[in-house]
């Protein structure tokens, strides 16, 4: 019998081996590359790894993008279906080429309007910029990403912010020489730094795992109404000052509490991302100004002044309690 | 049941990793399932567990791992470590499992499933400090939901085919030259 002594199984008789000995030393591998992934990140002998696999899988993500994008359009099928054959058969190759003529059309108009809108918002905020093709999603469940076209070659790098016609999407959070991974503003992970466009209160916008955004660190002493648009402030270098992400669409506030519940609504959805603009650079009016940062500090300080005083009396009213007792 | 001779376990290998292996990377992305999309690897791991188990299996998990961790942007070796636990156990002892029947290779799969979306999840939480709720119910569930959905399909064609599956080129006499 040829069957292999190895994998013979219970025909052969031979005790085949459990894989004891490969789980320990996988395991510690594991862990090993674990460890070592956590503390350097995405730099290192590990992030050129995985920029090098991201090169080489890059073609396979385009074709998967370009398999599946005929899955949105099944329901149009369907729907022929009940069609009667007799009247389809005669007009089938007419009505077939004519709508494909009528969809690669609407798919070229579609694709105008939306260069159009990104070269509008690259003129209008001055902004220096590489125009990129969407190729993916995430590829896991854990990370709100997208994946670009453009890379390295293209003078793009980590940290880079991106947009799309609406307002700010994401920036970059690995980079390869012919795609780049965007860290959209959906992701728990993901941080901007922002400000209420009227009455200039600056704040944290956070993303969550919902795919919900909270505006955070903006204090409740301030007026902040549904509607009022959340613009990027500029602090930390990273997004130009005064790009759209969204509108406030709840607005919550706790008895006691420092800071406002803020939703954010974006102006940006991810379904629908298919261009998108990287900005390379940020020139000095695009940055936040000295009066920007001394701004932000005040509210800061406000705030943590308040909780000062809210100590102090705590404090006081303790000790008030102690004498009279 | 019975053991699949190397040229089958070659050539299952190596279609097993290229189906998956694309499907992770051109599908999975662009079909989200909720907050949710199919890990492919976990399939493929399983898959090499359960048809041969052991040493062969391990390495299979952990190597599937790997290429799920380098597909994602989370902290590499995590999936790798999971995938080879997972494989251990699905392939501990009873080889090609897939013969005892397709209940308890699904339910054994699911078991997994659920293990490993969540154990990600949790390493996750503590790692880059998700929140546990979203991160099990947002995130977890509905992996393991579309994974398990993802791998039904795999395990009907491998079961139907599994007669097909000749033990060696020689011939041997009886039910030998056969998985069943």
């Amino acid at each position: 019998m040829a069957v292999s002594r190895e994998y013979g199984s219970g025909l052969s008789g031979a005790t085949p081996p459990t894989g004891g000995r490969a789980l320990i030393i996988l395991v510690v591998l594991s862990l090993s590359l674990f460890t070592m992934s956590v503390r350097s990140g995405d730099t290192g002998v590990l992030g050129a790894v995985r920029s090098g696999f991201s090169f080489v899988t890059t073609p396979f993500r385009i074709v998967g993008s370009a398999v599946t994008a005929p899955i949105y359009g099944l329901g149009n099928i369907f729907a022929n279906l009940t069609a009667d054959q007799a009247t389809l058969s005669e007009l089938r190759e007419e009505n077939d080429a004519l709508r494909q003529r009528n969809v690669e059309l609407e798919e070229q108009a579609l694709l105008a309007d939306r260069l159009t809108e990104l070269m509008e918002i690259q003129s209008t905020y001055n902004l220096q910029s590489v125009s990129a093709r969407v190729i993916s999603g995430s590829t896991d469940s854990w990370t709100s990403t997208i994946t670009i076209d453009k890379g390295s070659a293209a003078g793009l790098a980590v940290g880079m912010p991106v947009m799309d016609g609406s307002g700010v999407i994401g920036q970059i959070s690995s980079v390869s020489p012919n795609s780049a991974v965007v860290r959209l503003i959906f992701d728990e992970g993901s941080s901007v730094p922002v400000m209420i466009q009227s009455n200039r209160a600056q704040g944290m916008l956070n993303g969550s795992a919902g795919g919900g955004l909270s505006l955070d660190l903006v204090r409740s002493d301030l007026t902040v109404e549904i509607d009022d648009i959340v613009v990027t402030s500029g602090l930390g270098g990273v997004y130009p000052k005064g790009l759209p992400v969204g509108r406030v669409s709840v607005v919550g506030r706790n008895p006691g509490a420092l800071y406002l519940d803020i939703s954010v609504e974006a102006y940006s959805h991810v379904q629908s991302l298919e261009e998108v603009l990287v900005i390379t650079s940020l020139t000095d009016e695009q940055r936040a100004s000295a009066e920007d940062i001394e701004e932000a500090d005040a509210q800061e300080m406000s705030a943590i002044n308040d909780v000062a005083d809210v100590q102090v009396r705590e404090d006081e009213a303790a000790d008030d309690d102690g004498e009279s007792r | 049941m019975q053991g699949i001779d190397k040229n089958t376990k070659r050539r299952l290998t190596l279609v097993l990793t290229l189906v998956c292996a694309v499907l992770q990377l051109a599908i999975a992305p662009n079909l989200p399932f909720f907050s949710g999309r199919a890990n492919f690897m976990l399939i493929l791991s399983a898959l090499m567990a359960q048809l041969f188990g052991g040493r062969y299996g391990t390495v299979a998990g952990f190597l599937s791992g790997l290429f799920f961790d380098f597909c994602s942007t989370s902290p590499l070796g995590l999936m790798a470590l999971l995938l080879t636990i997972s494989s251990y156990v699905l392939g501990y002892e009873v080889r090609n499992k897939l013969n005892d029947g397709t209940k308890v290779s699904i339910t054994q799969f699911s078991i997994a499933s659920f293990a490993v979306s969540g154990a990600y999840a949790l390493a996750l939480v503590m790692v880059e400090r998700a929140g546990f709720l979203e991160a099990i119910f947002m995130r977890a569930l509905p992996t393991a939901v579309i994974t398990i959905i993802c791998y039904l399909p795999f395990l009907m064609i491998l079961s139907r085919n599994r007669g097909g599956f000749t033990l060696s080129s020689s011939r041997g006499p009886g039910r030998s030259s056969r998985l069943h």
